[in-house]
């Protein structure tokens, strides 16, 4: 379960993220939708204790992201928008890292590794550099990377962003697949296809306060019956049109 | 893609240095501006550093005088070793031997400077705008041409070198003022040809080789761009210039004809219609050599300028043989290693430019001080343990420096993956200390190896020697680490900003100071050193230990607490306070109790209220509390007080009837001296004072990362060390009961009860009845 409760960040004078509370449910699929710049890799970053709050805080599993963030990526899993990886190092021998620096032994963690990469479709590349890897395969690692431990929340941030058609359904289905065997998934997108077709709640984020949150259906109801995501996100995304609602 | 009537050369040059000098200026000027404002979230921003623009001026301007220096000693040394004795030379015509050994001067001088151009980038890593300049309407040849002309322009250190050198020729030439000019002048066609080698190596070369082998090119020309400056300072300085004065002097006399022979004697040369030839000459000779260049760029740039990717594949390389076993952990090492150790290992065995900057670099840098040194150190090492001792410290802390210091930027853009560990980034910064610590390790134990062979005897300074380099490694190790927190830019693209130099100049200065500890007499001054570098390090660390959930913020910082590093801080500033009031009280008049009192207090009290202001200004948590607590604290400190009086009295009663006391009483002089005013001073002034500093701030600090013991322990040991030798039993115990009945009762003012009621049974009891 993940919750805000009036997670807030500032830079300077600029509020990136108003305070902002919402509740996930565990097993949710849900899509943090929104413009460019509105916040959403703002938010992801204080859940995963990249970015310290200026106010409020983030939970994961009652959790706090920020004070026992070591506890807290025991649970969660994680995609940045744009994975960088260590320079000369193999895709298998991140994989491998990861995993160990997960807690598992380190022939335990050389099996897993080989698995999930096979599993990824990325079995030709294991001994390649990862600074080698396409986007779409730096993607995918970053995936195998967020899932070589079980967690029970993804959190993604942009996860099909840049990949070509072919990658993008892998990941579109690895995701589902995912969300059937009951994780929690938060992630950020603009793909509203993509969200329509595998989140069952979406939050729209803009100048950092949330305007719109609840089922497709809910939300197409606000606008008008029948209206497509698209149009509920440029009808709430109108400049000057900002009517924050409840979490 | 080109067409005619596109951009012409000087105009494209002009666009392309003013587009260089720009970035230049931004870079220089990154930081000075204000913070960037809405909208605008700079994600991989870093705070402004103005200080470092401060340093990088000082060094542009020492490198200047330093090689100037070096090029009007060179030339007088070459003068001395090739002409005939008693000749008069100055302002007047070189001989064909000088001006042939001055030519081989600027050639030397010209190749260290592209050599270090070139090492201080990345040879394997495309340059940032070539693909993008090849895409605007300029024909290549033109874009090449004004990038050679561009980077003869904007080249700070091939300046840096070759103008000076020019500059002391005109000079020696018989030019006065106008040698700077003369000097800039001659020294342009020399910074084209070098425009062209670079150019030619990391724009055409790059096309050509595999990036490994680009790695391993780089990697070597690091290493010689190191020798190669060594050998070229080594002729300015006095008995170590035989040996490059010796090359110069095999030197054919066709050297005279080549750019660097011909820019020597058209600066030499006083007809002007000679001069003008030779001029001329030169341009022709660099204008044909140029040419020939950039007809060689071309035909390596036929395929297009898109290289391959950033690595080599790793399948088919030979890297791949041992990378998988060492990953595999299979090997003995490995499993001892912990999965971050083994990963910088990995790291370190196939990134040969980490390899070589971390570990070989350091060895080039400190040999060649020590060969090239003046104070004998080459000869001296093998004689004296505890030299012997300071060069390998001084080597593995200059590693250190290479590698540790780096940590954060060994991660560079990956180092969110930390972030995503169940584990603490702490954990992983102690792993990474550790490694290095032990890593660095290496350089003492070769060096020692071969110093107990050839020592004279193998004795308790040797061993003493070896030990306090051997202890001080690991302790610099996470100073480096710690210190490398404040001092990285992981998120920095360009190499050269990756480091904030005043952090590195500060981890030097300390680990400067640790040479003292080797190299004194005396063990007590030894123990206290190394207690100190410990606390140092045990402050330093806390200090970015708090930075670490903030490495990846653009902009917020740790809310401030009370550190030992506060501690520290106050103690230096007590000091110097204490000092300059005295100095100013006391004056050229006689030594009083009086005006000792008011100096201890003057400079307790500054340093108490600055700290108090500080604190306030910074809503500090964790600020030490005077009144606070329940009703046991008087009484407490009171029992505290007479338990360490008692151990001291009984010391002092102990150490008195062994006869010990008079070896020490010059100590006791100062009490003495004082008088009556010893009450006030002991009794009212050293507790608040001291307890605010060494059981809130020190106590109060380390208590935060520590449990109470060890805390108690090492505050308590630092607190005995600033004591006379007499006193150090004594004090340590006191320390001991001050930082446990400050842990009970939570407020300063049980601990200063308890050091006041030792202080008036130790030091006042004996100044009124004995």
């Amino acid at each position: 379960m993940i919750e805000f409760q009036q997670l807030t960040r500032t830079y300077g004078d600029f509020t990136a993220v108003q305070p902002l509370s919402l509740t996930v449910q565990r097993g949710e699929v849900f899509g943090f939708l929104g413009p460019n710049g509105a916040g959403k890799t703002t938010t992801i970053r204080m859940m995963m204790g990249i970015l310290v709050p200026s106010g409020g805080r983030a939970l994961i599993s009652g959790l706090d992201c920020h004070t026992q963030r070591a506890e807290v990526q025991r649970h969660v899993g994680y995609l940045p928008d744009n994975p960088i990886y260590y320079d000369f190092l193999r895709g298998r021998e991140i994989l491998q890292f990861v995993a160990e620096m997960h807690g598992m032994e380190r022939a335990e963690a050389a099996r897993q590794a080989l698995r999930m990469l096979g599993e990824f479709g990325l079995e030709d590349v294991v001994d390649e550099f990862a600074v080698n890897y396409s986007m779409g395969m730096k993607k995918k690692l970053g995936l195998a990377c967020a899932l070589i431990h079980d967690p029970d929340v993804l959190i993604l941030d942009e996860p099909i962003n840049g990949l070509d058609p072919r990658a993008a359904r892998d990941v579109q289905e690895r995701l589902k697949l995912a969300a059937a065997s009951g994780k929690t998934i938060f992630m950020s997108t603009h793909l509203l296809d993509m969200a329509e077709r595998v989140c069952t709640r979406v939050g729209i984020i803009h100048h950092g306060g949330l305007v719109a949150t609840g089922t497709l259906a809910e939300l197409r109801q606000r606008v008008e019956h029948s209206a497509s995501l698209e149009q509920v996100f440029l009808s709430v995304t109108e400049e000057g049109a900002v009517q924050a609602s409840g979490p | 893609m080109s067409r005619t009537g596109a951009a012409p050369l000087l105009s494209s040059t002009a666009l392309l240095v003013r587009l260089r000098l720009r970035r230049l200026g931004n870079q220089l000027m990154a930081g000075t501006r204000p913070r960037k404002k809405a909208g605008d979230k700079t994600r991989t921003g870093n705070p402004g550093k103005k200080s470092s623009k401060v340093i990088l001026y000082l060094g542009g301007l020492m490198m200047l005088f330093g090689f100037g220096t070096i090029a009007a000693s060179a030339i007088s040394n070459l003068h001395h070793a090739l002409d005939a004795p008693d000749t008069f030379w100055v302002t007047v015509e070189f001989s064909t031997a000088l001006t042939v050994g001055v030519a081989f001067l600027v050639l030397f001088l010209w190749t260290s400077s592209l050599l270090l151009t070139i090492a201080s980038g990345e040879l394997a890593k495309p340059d940032w705008d070539l693909e993008w300049l090849i895409t605007l309407p300029i024909r290549s040849e033109t874009l090449l041409w004004a990038r050679i002309l561009e980077r003869s322009v904007v080249n700070p250190s091939g300046a840096m070198t070759l103008i000076p050198v020019c500059t002391l020729i005109a000079w020696f030439s018989g030019y006065r003022w106008t040698a700077p000019i003369v000097g800039v002048l001659a020294a342009w066609p020399l910074l084209l040809l070098a425009a062209l080698v670079r150019t030619l190596l990391d724009t055409g070369l790059r096309l050509t080789l595999q990036p490994g082998q680009l790695r391993n090119l780089h990697a070597i020309i690091s290493v010689l761009s190191i020798v190669a400056m060594y050998l070229a300072i080594s002729m300015g300085l006095a008995g170590k210039s035989d040996f490059m004065l010796g090359i110069a002097a095999t030197m054919p006399d066709w050297l005279a004809y080549t750019p660097m022979g011909l820019t020597v004697r058209a600066i030499n040369e006083r007809g002007l219609a000679d001069a003008a030839l030779l001029s001329l000459t030169l341009f022709a000779e660099v204008g044909v050599i140029v040419w020939l260049g950039v007809a060689l760029l071309r035909y390596q740039l036929r395929h297009g300028v898109i290289a391959g990717s950033a690595r080599e594949s790793a399948r088919d390389s030979r890297i791949t043989a041992g990378g998988v076993q060492a990953s595999a952990g299979t090997s003995r090492v490995g499993r001892l290693l912990s999965a971050v150790q083994n990963r910088e290992l990995m790291l370190l065995s196939r990134d040969r430019s980490f390899l070589v900057q971390s570990l070989v670099i350091p060895l080039l840098i400190v040999g060649g001080q020590v060969l090239l040194g003046t104070s004998g150190v080459a000869t001296s090492m093998w004689k004296d343990p505890n030299v012997l001792a300071s060069v390998a410290f001084g080597l593995a802390a200059y590693s250190l420096s290479m590698s540790a210091f780096q940590t954060l930027n060994t991660e560079g853009h990956a180092l969110w993956l930390l972030y995503t560990f169940p584990s603490s980034i702490e954990d992983v910064l102690k792993d990474k200390a550790k490694l290095w610590g032990i890593i660095t390790l290496a350089y003492p134990t070769i060096m020692f190896a071969v110093g107990a062979v050839v020592a004279p005897a193998l004795d308790w300074k040797f061993l003493g020697a070896v030990l306090t380099a051997f202890l001080g490694i690991p302790i610099y190790a996470f100073i480096a680490v710690a210190l490398g927190i404040f001092g990285s830019n992981p998120l920095e693209q360009q190499q050269n900003h990756k480091v904030k130099p005043q952090y590195v100049y500060l981890y030097m200065t300390l680990a400067g100071l640790y040479v003292y500890a080797i190299v004194t007499p005396f063990p007590a001054q030894r123990l206290i050193f190394m207690v100190l570098s410990l606390l140092l390090a045990f402050a330093l660390w806390q200090k970015a230990r708090d930075q670490l959930p903030y490495l990846l913020d653009p902009d917020a910082s740790p809310p401030a607490r009370v550190s030992t590093s506060d501690g520290l801080i106050a103690t230096m500033l007590f000091f110097v306070a204490q000092g300059i009031a005295a100095a100013v009280i006391i004056g050229r008049g006689h030594v009083t109790g009086a005006k000792l009192l008011i100096a201890f207090s003057i400079g307790g009290a500054i340093s108490y209220s600055l700290m108090r202001y500080v604190y306030a200004q910074a809503k500090t948590e964790g600020v030490p509390p005077i009144l606070s607590g329940g009703s046991s604290r008087p009484a407490l400190g009171i029992a505290g007080g007479f338990a360490a009086a008692a151990f001291g009295l009984t010391y002092l009663y102990v150490i008195g009837s062994l006869g010990l006391l008079d070896d020490v009483s010059n100590d006791s002089q100062s009490y003495e001296s004082l008088g009556l005013w010893v009450i006030p001073l002991a009794v009212i002034a050293a507790p608040v004072f001291e307890e605010f500093i060494f059981r809130g701030l020190i106590f109060g600090g380390l208590r935060r990362s520590f449990g109470v013991w060890p805390a108690t322990l090492a505050s308590a040991a630092v607190f005995a060390i600033l004591h006379s030798a007499l006193a150090i039993a004594p004090v340590f115990v006191m320390g001991v009961c001050a930082a446990l009945v400050y842990e009970r009762t939570r407020s300063l003012l049980a601990p200063m009860i308890v050091h006041a009621v030792y202080n008036a049974c130790v030091v006042g009891m004996p100044t009124l009845f004995v």
